[in-house]
């Protein structure tokens, strides 16, 4: 007996958004299968994957990674060298300094900071929130007035502050924005719905569904990605249907397996591997429920995780 | 009298020929080719963009297009044309200005604001479109005094409104040495009323940056400013016929003007508005713009943080003991008209507790009336129903009990602290306009300590609770057009879905259909949405097409039909939150009930524990069900297998609960007095054949009924 496939579409698909600046803009979401389900249909664009850093430059005590920003000291050097990671689509920055619980640096100087970046990048730009909704309210519209014809993603527009960042960063200023809910179906739907009510057009949008590293009550956050897929596409469900963003790095690099040092452990192995390991390993599952971009810290991360996708779509 | 439509167009030749006056002598001294441009901004001279279309980057250019404005001063007797000149106003007023901006980049020197820049527009336009700042006034004119004019901005401040001075008020605010500026959200942008040019210039901008408004589209423009640009305006009298149609511009944006003047003046509801009493503008404007303000923080003198909601103010700690069992207590929330309420008014009748020694009981009464256009009486139980938390929320003040039994403590700490009972009638204004923002435009509060005002007004109330009660009688799932889902579990119990009706109240128990209905207009996007019941399938299972397309996508895909009135065919779901199980005992052909409180085991020879891990986590399991204490008692509950007389068995405590109402139930569907006392416990029996030989001894109905399966 020949084998008969029997190729599962959907009518819907989800909505396709482009970052970055003319000419060097990268476009993602747009597929109406499930994720890697390229028998079923080609893939509309690949996935995506980010490569992070972060205003507070890179952890130089990982031997690999000292040595591929070696050289890069200030942050439009650290910028610069990011983008050069085979496998990066997209640079990811986290302001970490203008967290309120540390530096708390003033929103004008952090937005000055990531048009530095902006400039100094020659990939599309995504910029993270500091995980506090009050500063992020006051931070990401100056960072959308800071990289005006940038066409950015500002992610963090959350339930307690999407409007001003919704309306400054898209409306006034033309950016992109990831809209950030708690791992929660309805939640994120919900704020689609909102977003969508302050007048912003599908395409301006992508969603970010929440954070977890593997093995710590990741199984939530795949399932959560995963319903929303199966929502957006079985059910066409345009209020789930934005592209989902999941920033890996910031958990992957801060759980036990990735912390402790190798003098504690030494059955464990280099601190660095077991990092790269631990961004690898969430980054693929993340892909696997349905996320249609990744941000890993790591360049050794970025390449496997490019790689896997090349070979997958 | 002179008609308001002629003053608006002898206003409207004032303004074109001053503006002719200033082309020509911009001509005559920089020539036709001289660059003429408002700094730091792409719209060009933004009121001609937006109505003509117009890119004016010379004065030739501006010459040009003043003629074509010219066309928009009509001098006909209809509300379109006199709407259209006090657009025309606008370009000419835009001309003047552009004359003195085309001779000096500051033409104002920093003595006034002027032009305001694209930077400007989008820093201020962000709050406005997100509702931070709920919306800005023009003030023109001279106010009656120095003093006046700076209360009635620092009225307008405190409440968030974004103020833009034109005239004589600005001199007013600077002899009283007035801060402004930009951060401050007031501008002093010129001297005369032509640098209202510089304000509709910033309306039309706001327009094509936010709202995507295309140059010349007046439809789309109209809608913006209307909706979505809350303005107005305040003019002093005198008030001119250049003044007029400047204000015809205006009301055609559907920002409402209000002024003291009488003379020659034709008031229009909700439009042109005289209010002789000035210090009354500001209440004035807010209500006929239909502004609401955000209340955001509760003015008291103690803490005020859900943190203290279960705090217990003791005995000996007591300054003041409100003792509703013993005295004449009540607390209320009515429905008035706007125009009966004055907003954030609160009165205290009787002694405060400063004139009362430490230690006293007495009765009090909370009355809360409010207005708003989207309110419905049917919300008044469910905002007094959290007066509860409300008030407990406020460090050393307890409260507890609902209605007439109602007992509020107050500690010595907090009365130390200065708190009276006005500040109680603060906590209810500020939550009940934060809480409630979408259905309640105004709130005033009244607090009643006197006996005999207590004695009559808690008749008053008992009779509206009276009337309620009739009406949650009547309220049945034939009566009503729709129902409420409720997915407020989903976030972990993903696939379930409760559809909340009037007889089936959620399975938490704390969400009937009330509820769900005041959460969906409260929250339109929120946890409960409407369910349509048109379509009808089966109604004594309780089956609709309808309810079955709403549950199949808000459980994203997960369950197919569910039927309201059924145990066996696709019984609700349960997330896991059911006050009580519902599960079929086989012998006996009936229904074991247990809540969640009852620790030990039931004839089923299961506790609620096992019997919950059967039923909860959104499946469907046939012969067990999750629901409210008080769906036991509805006439709705397992209708499809015969009701209430199925049940055999409940915990005692839960039998004593529901036994009035059961008891009514039952002799109305099945003609039985004292039908609990046919229903076995734990006291009688946890075994089936005990509770077998008991049923029969009863003559319980069950055992006559037919089987479930």
């Amino acid at each position: 007996m020949t084998f008969k496939p029997d190729p599962q579409t959907f009518a819907s698909s989800i909505k396709e958004v482009s970052f970055g600046p003319e000419g060097a803009a990268v476009t993602f979401g747009g597929s109406n299968v499930l994720p890697f389900y390229a028998f079923d249909a080609p893939i509309a664009h690949k996935p995506l994957v980010g490569i992070e850093i972060s205003d507070k430059g890179p952890d130089r005590e990982l031997p690999a990674l000292a040595a591929f920003y070696d050289g890069a000291n200030t942050l439009s050097e650290i910028a610069a060298r990011a983008c050069t990671a085979p496998g990066a689509d997209f640079l990811s920055l986290k302001l970490e300094g203008a967290d309120p619980n540390g530096d708390n640096m003033p929103s004008d100087e952090a937005a000055a900071l990531a048009k530095e970046v902006a400039d100094a990048s020659v990939l599309p730009l995504l910029v993270q929130g500091v995980d506090n909704v009050d500063k992020d309210a006051e931070l990401l519209p100056k960072v959308a007035e800071a990289l005006q014809g940038k066409n950015a993603i500002l992610m963090s527009a959350k339930e307690e502050n999407y409007k001003g960042i919704a309306v400054a960063a898209v409306t006034a200023y033309g950016q992109k924005i990831g809209a950030e809910s708690a791992v929660d179906i309805n939640l994120a739907k919900q704020l689609n719905v909102l977003i969508a009510q302050m007048g912003i057009q599908q395409g301006n949008y992508v969603m970010h569904l929440g954070n977890s590293a593997a093995g710590y009550g990741f199984e939530y956050l795949a399932s959560t990605i995963e319903r929303v897929k199966i929502a957006a596409l079985s059910q066409n469900d345009d209020a789930l249907q934005p592209p989902a963003v999941t920033p890996v790095a910031g958990d992957a690099w801060s759980v036990k397996e990735s912390l402790v040092s190798e003098a504690d452990f030494p059955e464990w192995g280099p601190r660095e591997q077991r990092g790269i390991e631990m961004e690898i390993s969430t980054a693929a599952a993340c892909l696997a429920s349905g996320s249609d971009a990744v941000i890993l810290r790591h360049p050794s991360s970025v390449e496997t995780i490019a790689k896997l996708i090349a070979e997958l779509v | 009298m002179k008609k308001l439509f002629n003053r608006v167009f002898d206003g409207a030749d004032e303004m074109y020929a001053l503006a002719e006056k200033s082309i020509a002598e911009a001509l005559d001294e920089l020539g036709p080719d001289a660059p003429l441009a408002m700094p730091n901004t792409a719209y060009y001279l933004a009121n001609y963009l937006s109505y003509t279309k117009r890119q004016v980057t010379t004065i030739g250019g501006l010459k040009e297009a003043f003629e074509e404005a010219k066309s928009w001063n009509i001098h006909e007797d209809n509300t379109s044309a006199v709407f259209k000149t006090g657009f025309g106003v606008f370009m000419a007023a835009e001309a003047i200005e552009a004359c003195k901006y085309a001779k000096s980049p500051d033409p104002y020197e920093g003595n006034y604001h002027g032009h305001l820049s694209d930077a400007e527009v989008r820093e201020l336009g962000v709050p406005l479109v997100t509702n931070d700042i709920p919306g800005f006034v023009v003030i023109y004119g001279k106010a009656p005094s120095d003093e006046e004019a700076v209360d009635i901005i620092k009225g307008y401040q405190t409440r968030g409104i974004f103020v833009f001075l034109l005239g004589e008020i600005i001199e007013q605010a600077r002899r009283r040495e007035l801060n402004m500026g930009f951060p401050v959200r007031v501008v002093a942008v010129g001297p005369d009323i032509w640098q209202v040019a510089h304000i509709i210039s910033f309306v039309n901008r706001a327009a094509m940056i936010f709202g995507a408004v295309q140059p010349g589209d007046r439809w789309d423009l109209d809608e913006y400013t209307f909706w979505r640009i809350h303005a107005f305006v305040n003019v002093y009298e005198p008030v001119s016929d250049l003044v007029v149609s400047c204000g015809a511009g205006a009301i055609a944006m559907g920002f409402p003007v209000i002024t003291d003047d009488e003379n020659d003046m034709w008031p229009v509801p909700k439009t042109l508005l005289i209010q002789k009493d000035t210090t009354n503008f500001i209440e004035t404007s807010l209500e006929a713009r239909d502004i609401k303000l955000k209340i955001t923080n509760v003015d008291i003198p103690v803490a005020f943080a859900s943190a203290f909601e279960g705090e217990i103010v003791r005995k000996p700690d007591t300054r003041v003991d409100y003792d509703g069992p013993r005295f004449d207590s009540f607390e209320l929330v009515r429905t008035l008209e706007a125009h009966e309420i004055e907003d954030h008014k609160i009165e205290v009748f009787g002694p405060d507790i400063d004139e009362l020694p430490a230690g006293e009981k007495l009765g009090i009464g909370l009355l809360a009336e409010v207005a708003g256009k989207n309110m419905q009486k049917d919300f008044e139980p469910v905002f007094e129903r959290n007066f509860h938390y409300f008030v407990n929320c406020a460090e050393g003040v307890m409260h507890t009990g609902q209605r007439d039994i109602i007992r509020i403590r107050i500690s010595n700490a907090a009365f130390d602290a200065g708190f009276r009972l006005k500040h109680l009638g603060e906590i209810l204004y500020a939550k009940i306009m934060s809480e409630y923002d979408t259905v309640v435009d105004k709130c005033q509060v009244k607090i009643y300590t006197k006996p005999d005002d207590l004695k009559r007004l808690r008749a008053e109330a008992n009779a509206v609770y009276d009337e309620r009660d009739a009406r949650l009688k009547t309220l049945t799932d034939e009566s009503v057009d729709v129902f409420y889902n409720c997915i407020l579990c989903q976030s972990f119990s993903p696939s379930h879905v409760c559809i909340v009706t009037p007889e089936r109240l959620g399975l938490c128990g704390a969400v009937s259909w009330l509820d769900a209905k005041a959460t969906n207009q409260l929250n339109p996007q929120g946890p409960c949405q409407v369910v349509t019941r048109e379509r009808v399938i089966d109604p004594e299972i309780g089956i609709w097409e309808d309810v079955n397309e709403n549950v199949l996508a808000s459980s994203h895909g997960n369950l197919e039909s569910v039927s309201l009135y059924s145990i066996m065919v696709d019984p609700m779901t349960s997330c896991g939150c059911f006050e009580c199980i519902c599960g079929i005992e086989p012998l006996s052909n009936g229904v074991v009930i247990v809540n969640r409180e009852h620790i030990g085991i039931t004839p089923l020879g299961m506790t609620f524990p096992e019997m919950a891990s059967m039923t909860g986590g959104g499946v469907q399991t046939p012969g067990f069900m999750g629901h409210g204490k008080h769906f036991i008692a509805s006439k709705k509950f397992m209708k499809a297998e015969g009701g209430s007389a199925r049940i055999v068995w409940m915990p005692k405590a839960l039998k004593e609960l529901v036994a009035s109402k059961l008891n009514a139930t039952a002799k109305e569907l099945y003609d039985i007095d004292g039908f609990t006392d046919m229903i076995g416990d734990e006291t009688i029996a946890e075994d089936p054949e005990v509770l077998m030989e008991f049923l029969a001894e009863k003559g319980h109905p069950a055992l006559e009924m037919e089987p479930m399966f």
